[in-house]
Formats: structure tokens, sequence, C-alpha cells
């Protein structure tokens, strides 16, 4: 009972917290300091490589996107630099830190 | 089994072409995916649910056809183009199209385009500079065909150290020229050919122009020393007071190299015409612009007035260390002023430490009884205490150690030992650490209240030195490569050094680059 109580809450602030971050413009731009932030540690080159690697394997005319998704995801996951997430986190809890009204 | 992710455009798109055109996915686009405005990102925030199981992750999708939002995770884009035949539909993390007949994402040339402009758009006019992908021009697709072969940077390279011939007593120019060479800012932003010149009708007087040249004369791996003969016929035609073989300040060549690129990054040839420094968004402004907060205090009302100058380097008055003395007992017994002129007329001066100076450079200063300054919250004339503090941190701090002294009686050298770190924080110079705080009663361990502390925390590059007197010198410098080894540099002739070298030396000019830079 509390437990299916607290699911709703944390969905509803999930979606709370998302709907302020896409309205502000903050999600763009937190998207923007990833990808800079992946291309200054060399994550997207690690993972281009490897995507080039799978299409290589499996033949350019026998892979869908979803096939190379699946395929690529645990590895870019496992390959994200700490720092990167930890730097992200602290961006987002002064993000609504910020927020008076959530 | 339908189009493949390497094949070109599906037939459902060419149709959707052919019919409709890419007007409507254009619009959602620019709504949904990169909006153009704060009402578009409210109906993006609003709107952007699955109709189905109304989560907003797991990778939603918008239908072509009909007003449905639905996620992939749970296949629910996937069956609604199945049960209604609406093959296509537009992802609404990067805009691109889905053919859920073909079962796969489509890459189409037109579509593609559209996605680019609307994203290009997007990020004018809003803070995220965003990252528009490099598409190179027929030219530079020419170079890189010509020059297949890639050079990779090794830790013990020498690329990047170039030596500079003495011109006639140049050493002043040199040693700031290998400071500026080493900045990793302005590397990064010459190095990948973001000037663009905008002085139309002298392009070759283009100060900006120069050091985009000289950025590619000291990477391209040459290892005789460069001849800056260009440079300096520029700095001559536009800094007139540095022209000629005699001996000049560094100091002075700095700041006036730093007001030419300035003023010529905005295309600006007019030495008159300076049109609002304090909005400048060009490359020297952006590296080494801070803001100094000065505060004046009335002494009868305690009204605070404030004022924000912006700064390309700080000038630090080489005092006796204040290590021991009470900044609050100085000021409530009021000889400030008197104290630190006092100590100026000094016989001596003790080794001082660059933390000393800043110390000295932000504690409140009383202005004296001859100084009264007309306050604008009590409306009379008042003595007043006036304290600097750092409102706005640069990227790259300047460090100016006031070593020259020149007064009416006399004109000397001050060679004393100033200590420098290689890491500084400078916190505690901040305008908000005061707010009625002691500043410097702050424990060490204090220092670093928050994770985030390390944001004030800068690293040392690069240091001017000055050997000599007064009248006749020399300039050498330090300059730091790949993150810990470190050359002397002293005009054509360039050597190893260690750190124990730099931070033992007499420091004139000290460079520091933050750590931690912000992206806008």
């Amino acid at each position: 009972m509390a437990d299916s109580e607290r699911r709703i809450k944390d969905a509803q602030m999930r979606a709370t917290i998302n709907q302020k971050l896409v309205e502000t413009g903050e999600r763009e731009r937190l998207k923007e300091v990833l990808r800079t932030k992946l291309i200054e540690c060399g994550w997207r080159d690690q993972l281009k490589a490897h995507c080039k690697d799978v299409v290589k394997q499996k033949g350019l005319e026998h892979i869908t996107v979803d096939e190379l998704v699946a395929e690529i995801t645990p590895k870019g996951r496992a390959l994200v630099p700490d720092s990167v997430k930890k730097e992200l986190l602290q961006r987002i809890r002064h993000f609504l830190a910020q927020q008076s009204n959530i | 089994m339908g189009t493949r992710a390497g094949g070109s455009s599906c037939p459902h798109v060419v149709a959707l072409k052919e019919s409709r055109g890419l007007d409507t996915f254009r619009i959602i686009l620019s709504n949904f995916v990169y909006c153009r405005s704060p009402r578009a990102r409210r109906l993006k925030a609003q709107s952007c649910i699955c109709h189905d199981c109304a989560t907003t992750a797991d990778r939603l999708h918008c239908c072509l056809d009909c007003v449905y939002f639905g996620c992939y995770g749970n296949q629910h884009i996937q069956e609604h183009a199945k049960s209604h035949r609406h093959h296509l539909a537009l992802d609404l993390s990067y805009g691109v199209l889905l053919c859920g007949t073909c079962g796969d994402y489509v890459y189409d040339e037109d579509v593609n385009k559209v996605i680019h402009e609307e994203k290009y758009r997007a990020t004018q006019g809003t803070h995220a500079n965003g990252t528009v992908a490099w598409q190179p021009s027929s030219n530079e697709l020419n170079l890189l065909q010509h020059n297949p072969k890639r050079r990779k940077i090794t830790h013990n390279s020498t690329i990047g150290l170039r030596g500079l011939i003495n011109l006639g007593n140049t050493c002043f120019m040199n040693c700031i020229v290998q400071a500026l060479m080493h900045t990793p800012f302005l590397r990064d932003f010459f190095l990948s050919d973001k000037h663009e010149c905008l002085m139309m009708q002298s392009q070759n007087h283009c100060l900006v122009c120069e050091m985009s040249r000289l950025f590619q004369e000291f990477y391209s791996g040459c290892r005789s020393p460069h001849v800056p003969f260009k440079l300096l016929h520029l700095v001559w035609t536009h800094a007139r007071h540095l022209a000629g073989y005699e001996q000049q300040d560094a100091h002075e060549f700095f700041i006036a190299a730093l007001d030419v690129l300035h003023r010529h990054c905005k295309g600006d040839t007019d030495y008159s015409n300076h049109h609002n420094p304090h909005h400048c968004n060009c490359i020297i402004d952006q590296v080494f612009t801070g803001g100094l907060q000065s505060d004046v205090t009335c002494q009868a009302c305690l009204g605070v007035s404030t004022t924000v100058d912006p700064f390309w380097d700080i000038s630090l008055d080489l005092g006796t260390s204040i290590a021991q003395a009470d900044s609050q007992d100085i000021l409530t017994a009021g000889f400030l002023t008197a104290g630190a002129s006092a100590i100026t007329n000094g016989i001596s001066y003790t080794s001082t430490s660059l933390t000393d100076c800043l110390k000295r450079f932000t504690r409140p200063e009383h202005l004296g009884s001859s100084a009264k300054i007309k306050c604008s919250h009590c409306h009379s004339y008042q003595e007043s205490t006036k304290q600097l503090t750092m409102k706005k941190l640069p990227v790259v701090a300047c460090f100016h150690l006031k070593r020259f002294e020149h007064s009416t009686k006399f004109r000397r050298k001050i060679s004393t030992f100033v200590s420098f770190p290689v890491e500084l924080d400078l916190t505690p110079f901040m305008a908000h650490r005061r707010n009625g705080l002691d500043t410097f009663s702050i424990s060490p361990g204090e220092m670093c209240p928050t994770p985030a502390s390390n944001e004030n925390r800068y690293s040392l590059f690069a240091v001017v030195n000055h050997r000599g007197s007064i009248d006749s010198g020399h300039y050498t410098c330090f300059i730091r490569q790949h993150r810990d080894q470190w050359f002397r540099c002293e005009d054509d002739i360039i050597t190893k050094a260690t750190v124990a070298d730099v931070v033992n030396s007499e420091g004139y000019l000290l460079f520091y680059h933050k750590q931690l830079v912000e992206y806008e």
C-alpha cells in the first residue's frame, strides 16, 4: 500500500521535474554539456569505433538501428566516466535547488 | 526486410515528399524537438507524453499523419503505425524519421537537411550555443584528401614549442607571445580556425589574423625559431607608444596587445572608437575579462555603494606580509592607507607571497580625511572605506607584481622574492564571500565547504620573469606544456625546466587559467 503510493508519488515527481527541465530549456543545455563532455573524454570516438566494428561484422545491409543500439548500449553505458556522471548530477541538483515551486 | 540502416530513403518518405512535402515535419520539429520559443518549450513539456502509457521517457515518437504521441520502448508507436497504417513517425529526441512499415529509421537527404536547419535555428538566440556538426567545405574536403597523414601528439612531443628571434630589445614582446601561445583557451580557439576577420579593407593589418598565423607557426612542428617581424610591425603601427628599438615593459605590452586584439576582433581600427567595452563577446573578453567589485562604505551612515568594473589583469603591490596582522584591527584603527604607504617607503621588503598580495589587494582601505566622497545614501561628504573584491572571475587570470617603482623621488626595481602556488583558489577573494564576514579568518578546513568549491581553482601555466635593473634588463618566461611539463623560453632558446625552477623564479607576470570552465 505504502509502497505503491510512493511509486505513484515518485512518478509524479519525475514528471514534474522533466516538465520543468524541458520548459526552462535546461534539458537542452544539459544535453549540450553532456555531449561536449563525452566528446572531450573520448567517449564518442570510442563508441563510434565500436559501432563501426559492429556494422562491419554484421554487414551494412543486414543491420537495423535497433540492433545496433541493442549491441552498443551496454558498452556505451559502461564507458561513461564517473566524473561526467557526477558533474551532470551536480548540475541537475543545482537546477532543482533553484526551482522554488517543486 | 525493408530498408536497412545503410540504405537510402524509403518509398514512404518519397511518397510523403511528393504528396505533402516536409512542411508538417518542419513544424513538428520546430515545436517539439528543436524549440524556437519559450512557448514551444512549454507546449513540449506539457504534451510530450505517450498517449498509451503516459511515459515521458522511452524514446517518444510523434505520428506524422495524426495527433498521436507514442513511446518506442513499449512498442506503442510501432503498434499505432500498424493499426492505423500511418507509416511515418518522428523521433522526438533527435528529429529523425522512423518508418513503421519498413521497420527502421530513414536516412533521407532532404529530411536531414531540414533537421540540420531547424537545429541550427533553435540554437540561435538561446544560451545553449549548440554544437552544430561540422560540415567540411569543398576546400576542406580537398585538403583532407590531399593530406591523409594523421599526426598523433605524444606526451613527449615538442609540438607547440618554438623560439622567437629577438629583433632588437623585443624580448618584452617575445615573452608575452610565448604566454599567449600557451594559453589553452586561445590555442583551442585559434587552432579550430574560429577567427573571422571583420576588418574588411585591411585584413593584413589585423592583429588577430596575425595571432592566428602565429598559432599555425607554433603548432606546425617546425623546429627553427620564428621571426616575428610581421607581428612587431603590426604592434608598431597599432600601439605607437611601443614603437622603436627601446626596451619596453612586458606588462605594458601585454595590455596594449589585448587592447588591439580586442578592437580588431570587432573589426575596429579606429583608436578613439571605444564602443561599449562592457558587453563584448570577443575571444579576448571571453578569456581575460573579469569583474572587479568596489564597495565604498560611508563611515557616517554605513551605506554601501557598489560598482563593478571589468579588468584584464590585476596589479599587486608588494608590501610586507600582513599575515600576522588581523585586518579587522587595522580597519578599526584606521591607518590602512598610512600603513600601506609607510611600508612602501620602508627600507626593505621582506619576502611575501601572492596570497598575501591578494589579501592586501582585497582588504578594506580607509580613504582618509583628504578624500571625502559624497555618499549616495546620506548625501553628504564623508570619510569612507573602499574594498575591492572579485565579482566575476576571468578564465585566465593575469597577476602583475609591481616590481618597478616609479615615484617622484626615485625609480627602482624591487627584487623581493614573491612565492606563488602552482594551484590557486580565488574563493577567499570573491565578492560573495565577504557579506559582513571577515574573509580571512576562515580556517583552511572551511575553505572548501561544498563539493562544487573547485570552481574557483586556477592552475599556473606561464610566468614572465625580468632580470636586471629598472633601466636595462632582459625578459624570459616559463611556459607549461602538456599539463605538467615546463619549459623556459629565452627568445630563440628553449630549455626544459622543472616546477621548482618556476616557483623559485622572480616572477613578474603570473598567468593562471581556470581549472573548471563553465559552458555558457
